[in-house]
C-alpha cells in the first residue's frame, strides 16, 4: 500500500467570485474615438467632460485621473423617469431645462455619448444637443457610439473604460438569456448631421461589433 | 453557583445576603447617557434648518436646510430625504438627496440612491445602479482655495468609526489619483 497522498487542492481555484453582483462584461474593443478624444484633453486646464450616459465609479475615477471635472447627466435613465407628457417634443426643451441645469459659463471640453441616442427620439437628440452645442469649447469633441445591428437590448449597455484606448461593453446585472430586445433606429452620419446642427463628424469607425464610433466638433 | 449561569444568560439575580460581597456597579442604559458615538434622525422626523454638531450623523428622516459637521460623517439611509448642502468629513448616501456633498475624506453614493448634486472629495464611490446627475470633483475641498499640501495626507487616513468602511470606493488613495496607465503624452 503506498503511503504518497494527493496534496489537498487549493479550493479557492474554483471559487467563482459573486457572479450574480458582477455584470455579464459583453467584450471589449479598442477605440480609436476614444484614443482622439482623451488626446485632446489637456489636465493642466482641468477639462469638464459631460457624460450623458449613467453614472459609472470607474469612468468617474479614470477620469477625474486626468484631473478632469466629470458632470454625469444621466439623459436616458432621466427621461424614462419621466411622464410621458413631459416628454412630448414640444415639452422637451422645459424638461431638459430641469433635468440638465446649466451654469452661465459651464462649458464642456468632451461629451461621451455611449450608448444614448439609439434611446432618444430624433427629435429629443435635436432638443439636447440645440441644448448642449452652445457650451461646447472650439475645441471640445463628443464621442458617439450608435449600433449598426438589426435590435438593441431594451437597456441600454454601459460601456466602462478599461484604459486610454479600449472600452468594455457591459450588460447591467439584471440582463438574462432572453433578455428583451428594441428595433435599433441606425442613425446614419447624415442623421447624426440633421440632428445635431453645429456640429460635424471629424472621424468614423465602424467596428467589427456593429457599433459605429462618431467623434463629432463644432463646425 | 447558579447565580452565574444567571447572569451569564441575563436573567434577574435573587436579592444579595447582607454581608455577601457587593455587585459591580450597574451600567446605565445608552438612552441615560449624555455622549453617543451618533446620533440619529429618525424616519418619522423632519428638520427644517442647519443642523452641525461634533458627532457622527445618521439621518433616516426629512432634513431641509444645511448639514455641516466637518470632523465627523453623515449617514443618509434608505428611507432619508434630505434637500440640503452637506459638509462632512465622510458621507454616505442610501437614500434620496438634492443639494452638493463636500467631503474631506469621502463619499459614496449607494445603489439605492438618488442623488442630485455635485460630489466633492478626494475619494468618490458610485455603486451600480444609483441614480446620479450632477458633477464630480476627486479632489480635496481645501485644494479649490489654497493650495494644501498637508490635506492629501490626512485624507489618506482611515475613514471615521461609525459609518464604517466600503469596498465601493477604493481604499487606497493612489489607485484613484493615479491611472493604471501612463498619462496620456500632450498632443
Amino acid at each position: 500500500m503506498s503511503l504518497w497522498r494527493a496534496p489537498e487542492r487549493p479550493v479557492r481555484w474554483f471559487m467563482r467570485t459573486s457572479p450574480a453582483v458582477e455584470p455579464a462584461a459583453v467584450g471589449a474593443h479598442r477605440s480609436l474615438a476614444l484614443q482622439a478624444l482623451l488626446k485632446g484633453l489637456h489636465p493642466e486646464e482641468r477639462p469638464a467632460v459631460l457624460d450623458l450616459g449613467p453614472p459609472l465609479s470607474g469612468n468617474i475615477k479614470f477620469l477625474s485621473a486626468l484631473n478632469c471635472r466629470v458632470r454625469v447627466a444621466d439623459i436616458h435613465g432621466s427621461l424614462v423617469a419621466e411622464p410621458v407628457e413631459k416628454r412630448r417634443p414640444d415639452a422637451m426643451p422645459a424638461l431638459l431645462e430641469t433635468l440638465l441645469p446649466l451654469a452661465p459659463d459651464e462649458r464642456f471640453d468632451a461629451v461621451l455619448a455611449w450608448d444614448v441616442f439609439d434611446y432618444l427620439r430624433k427629435d429629443q437628440v435635436t432638443a439636447l444637443m440645440m441644448r448642449l452645442v452652445p457650451r461646447f469649447r472650439r475645441s471640445a469633441q463628443m464621442l458617439v457610439l450608435v449600433s449598426m445591428r438589426r435590435q438593441l437590448p431594451a437597456v441600454p449597455v454601459r460601456y466602462r473604460i478599461v484604459d486610454g484606448e479600449n472600452l468594455d461593453c457591459e450588460k447591467p446585472p439584471a440582463h438574462g438569456a432572453s433578455e428583451p430586445m428594441r428595433p435599433c433606429p441606425h442613425y446614419k452620419q447624415s442623421d447624426l448631421g440633421h440632428m445635431m446642427p453645429g456640429l460635424s463628424v471629424r472621424r468614423c469607425y465602424l467596428l467589427r461589433s456593429g457599433i459605429q464610433e462618431y467623434l463629432m466638433a463644432p463646425d | 453557583m447558579w447565580n452565574k449561569r444567571d447572569e451569564e444568560l441575563g436573567r434577574p439575580m435573587p436579592p444579595q445576603q447582607p454581608g455577601a460581597a457587593p455587585l459591580p456597579p450597574v451600567q446605565p442604559p445608552p438612552v441615560a447617557s449624555d455622549r453617543y458615538d451618533a446620533a440619529a434622525i429618525g424616519s418619522s422626523i423632519k428638520i427644517v434648518g442647519d443642523v452641525t454638531g461634533d458627532e457622527d450623523l445618521t439621518i433616516l428622516g426629512k432634513i431641509e436646510g444645511k448639514i455641516v459637521l466637518p470632523k465627523h460623517s453623515v449617514t443618509i439611509g434608505q428611507s432619508g430625504r434630505v434637500k440640503a448642502d452637506i459638509q462632512a468629513k465622510f458621507v454616505s448616501v442610501a437614500g434620496e438627496v438634492h443639494g452638493n456633498l463636500v467631503a474631506a475624506e469621502q463619499i459614496v453614493i449607494r445603489k439605492t440612491a438618488t442623488m442630485l448634486g455635485n460630489l466633492t472629495a478626494p475619494r468618490v464611490g458610485l455603486e451600480d445602479g444609483c441614480r446620479f446627475r450632477g458633477s464630480v470633483e476627486m479632489e480635496a475641498p481645501a485644494e479649490k482655495g489654497r493650495p494644501a499640501p498637508a490635506q492629501s495626507a490626512s485624507a489618506s487616513s482611515g475613514v471615521s468609526g461609525s459609518s464604517g468602511g466600503t469596498s465601493v470606493a477604493s481604499s487606497s488613495p493612489a489607485a484613484v489619483s493615479a491611472p493604471k496607465h501612463e498619462p496620456l503624452a500632450r498632443p
